[in-house]
């Protein structure tokens, strides 16, 4: 059969194809390859000492907007807005949480709850709070120039000895789009704000802990925290010094020991009679039976990164991020076997995304992800625990967790959440607190 | 079944099943295009005052296994891989091929092809760090069939492939989040051979 060519209109077809596919050659063969990435900017601000200690006070309730770290206490939750304060929450009923007051704190990171009594940073000063009363905290001691430097967001301050002025940046978070070539990295486009300067650090959130003897109860922190509790000791840790306070009188703490623990110390886990003390270079083992005066038993290694730990039984997980002053390239998941605490040993290491806090109800491990979200893991085979992931909720940022037994507190830059896990193949959202902030992202 | 399992079958049993004789006497024979060839662009980076321009070339395979609907259309379902430097795509489809022009005697014929897909990333290993996930295929082109009707037959395409995909990076000092949207538009020049 024969198809005979054509008439006219087809042969101009053909060469409209041919024309435009030539066309396009020259005019869309392009690639176009657009790198969205969001990153810190500081600027440098400076605060007199009087500033800071007169502001302290309770005051209306606020809208969360750039929360830190969590803490909580006989159904109260303590949000830290960074370097702003803490907002007090009464949670006693997890599916409809009530903001009940906002506790202004500058410079304030992390937090720790005895008793009645609410300890929390104030850039160099260590504050302690009367709670009673929600409504009408006090402060009722503070501990002056006992944190000499600390960091929030990335972001460092420092106190000038001279003039006693705090230096601090404040941060922004910048959105950015570039062209690249597709197929490799751009290098990073300097902005020109003033660089972290080496990572001292000082912040807060509490793990909690208490041996005891009198009626002492503590709170519950998250992985985060750089304030723990112990027996009538409070533990805090800066970039390389563990600061003790001695809460023997909750009301009236005494500065007590310090201990050199080296570079890059990042956050505290008290776990028995044992600290577990995160750093950008490994993660240190204190033996605590002496709360006055912990004892390193050991350090275990690893490349430069961050590194929140929990601990459950003999199995410490340790999270390394890259990122920020943590350097180094890393994002995984470490399990290491503590049995031997004076020589503990890496099982396997998992790769993740980008980790921050995370929680441990064995067999239910949780790990934040960041801007990348939360994702839920059965970790009863510390060898396959890639392969049992439960569930990623990716539509939020995590930045830590607290599993309470139930359910899950959850904080992350878009809000606070509280998830019921009692099927943690499928988490039920119970409440969330939004952050309602103006321009976050410009 | 798998899809691209699916695909395979059906490519073999077009290819090494039917003889000639069964294919010109079949109502709807199966069809295959195998071709490999280049995708040829550039890519423009860097900020408005310091723009480079770089020449990209990468290898392209792909074979559509199909049926003839009519004598001049052919419809089936498509498995290709495209080699692009930091993606190994695999784009799964379905395309279509008609014939413009067709004669007994002529051992030339013109045609036109519409291929539309989703690329996987199963061949796909990223760096550390990275994680690649694929998007929408499109490639019309036009092409040169050499050889008798109802015979196997050498393809010349010459077509513009528009691919899809998404790039998570690791965060460098101070990023909070990284990520790349890539759009692959290129020119296409394939070779190949029909059944």
């Amino acid at each position: 059969m024969v198809y005979k060519i054509t008439t006219n209109a087809m042969k101009q077809t053909i060469y409209l194809i041919t024309v435009l596919l030539l066309g396009l050659s020259q005019t869309a063969c392009t690639d176009k390859c657009t790198e969205t990435r969001v990153f810190k900017r500081f600027t440098p601000v400076v605060f007199t000492a009087n500033q800071l200690r007169q502001t302290i006070g309770t005051e209306t309730v606020r809208p969360l907007q750039d929360p830190g770290k969590i803490y909580t206490k006989d159904g109260f939750l303590f949000i830290n807005e960074i370097k702003q304060g803490i907002h007090v929450i009464d949670n006693r009923n997890p599916e409809s949480p009530k903001v009940v007051s906002f506790i202004r704190i500058p410079g304030n990171g992390d937090m720790a709850v005895r008793n009645n009594i609410l300890y929390a940073d104030s850039y160099m000063d260590l504050v302690a709070l009367d709670i009673r009363d929600v409504t009408n905290i006090r402060q009722i001691k503070r501990v002056t120039n006992v944190f000499p430097s600390g960091q929030f967001n990335g972001g460092s301050w420092f106190v000038n000895t001279a003039t006693g002025d705090v230096h601090d940046q404040r941060v922004d978070y910048v959105k950015e789009e570039i062209q690249t070539n597709c197929e490799e990295d751009v290098a990073p486009n300097w902005w020109g704000g003033v660089f972290a300067f080496d990572s001292r650090s000082i912040q807060s959130a509490a793990p909690s802990a208490s041996s005891g003897q009198q009626q002492v109860s503590s709170g519950t922190a998250g992985s985060m925290a750089r304030f723990a509790l112990y027996d009538n000791y409070l533990y805090t840790v800066n970039s390389s010094t563990l600061q003790l306070f001695d809460i023997q009188n909750p009301a009236d703490p005494q500065t007590g020991n310090k201990i050199q623990l080296g570079w890059g110390i990042e956050t505290i886990f008290p776990y028995g009679d044992k600290l577990f003390i995160g750093s950008q270079t490994g993660m240190h083992i204190y033996d605590n039976r002496n709360p006055q005066k912990p004892e390193r038993l050991s350090v275990f290694e690893h490349a430069r990164v961050c590194d929140p730990v929990v601990i459950h039984d003999n199995k410490a997980y340790v999270t390394l991020r890259s990122g920020n002053n943590c350097q180094g390239f890393l994002n995984q998941l470490e399990v290491v076997d503590i049995s031997n605490l004076l020589s503990p040993k890496l099982i396997k290491a998992y790769p993740l995304r980008n980790p921050h806090g995370l929680g441990i109800d064995f067999p239910n491990l949780f790990i934040c992800e960041g801007a990348y979200g939360l994702k839920t893991f059965d970790a009863s085979d510390a060898l396959n625990i890639d392969r049992n992931l439960l569930e990623h909720f990716d539509q939020f940022d995590a930045y830590d967790v607290i599993p309470l037994g139930k359910s899950l507190l959850l904080i992350g830059k878009d809000g606070f959440y509280q998830f019921d896990y009692s099927n943690p193949r499928k988490l039920r959202l119970m409440s969330k607190i939004p952050v309602q902030r103006p321009g976050a992202i410009s | 079944m798998n899809p691209v399992k699916l695909l395979l079958i059906l490519c073999v049993q077009s290819i090494a099943l039917p003889s000639e004789a069964q294919i010109r006497h079949r109502a709807m024979p199966f069809v295959n295009y195998t071709e490999v060839g280049g995708l040829f662009g550039r890519v423009v980076s860097g900020t408005q005052i310091n723009e480079v321009v770089t020449n990209k070339t990468s290898l392209s395979v792909q074979t559509l296994c199909g049926v003839q609907i009519t004598k001049r259309l052919a419809v089936g379902a498509l498995v290709g891989i495209d080699w692009y430097k930091s993606a190994l795509l695999m784009p799964v489809g379905g395309g279509v091929r008609f014939q413009l022009t067709q004669t007994s005697n002529r051992n030339a014929s013109l045609f036109v092809s519409t291929d539309v897909g989703y690329a996987l990333t199963w061949l796909h290993k990223s760096s550390t760090g990275y994680s690649i996930t694929g998007g929408l295929m499109l490639n019309p082109g036009i092409g040169l069939r050499f050889g008798k009707p109802d015979k196997g037959g050498v393809l010349l395409t010459l077509g513009y492939k528009h691919q899809q995909a998404q790039a998570e990076k690791p965060l460098r000092w101070n990023e909070v989040s990284r990520s790349e949207n890539r759009l692959y538009n290129r020119l296409s020049i394939r070779l190949g051979i029909s059944i």
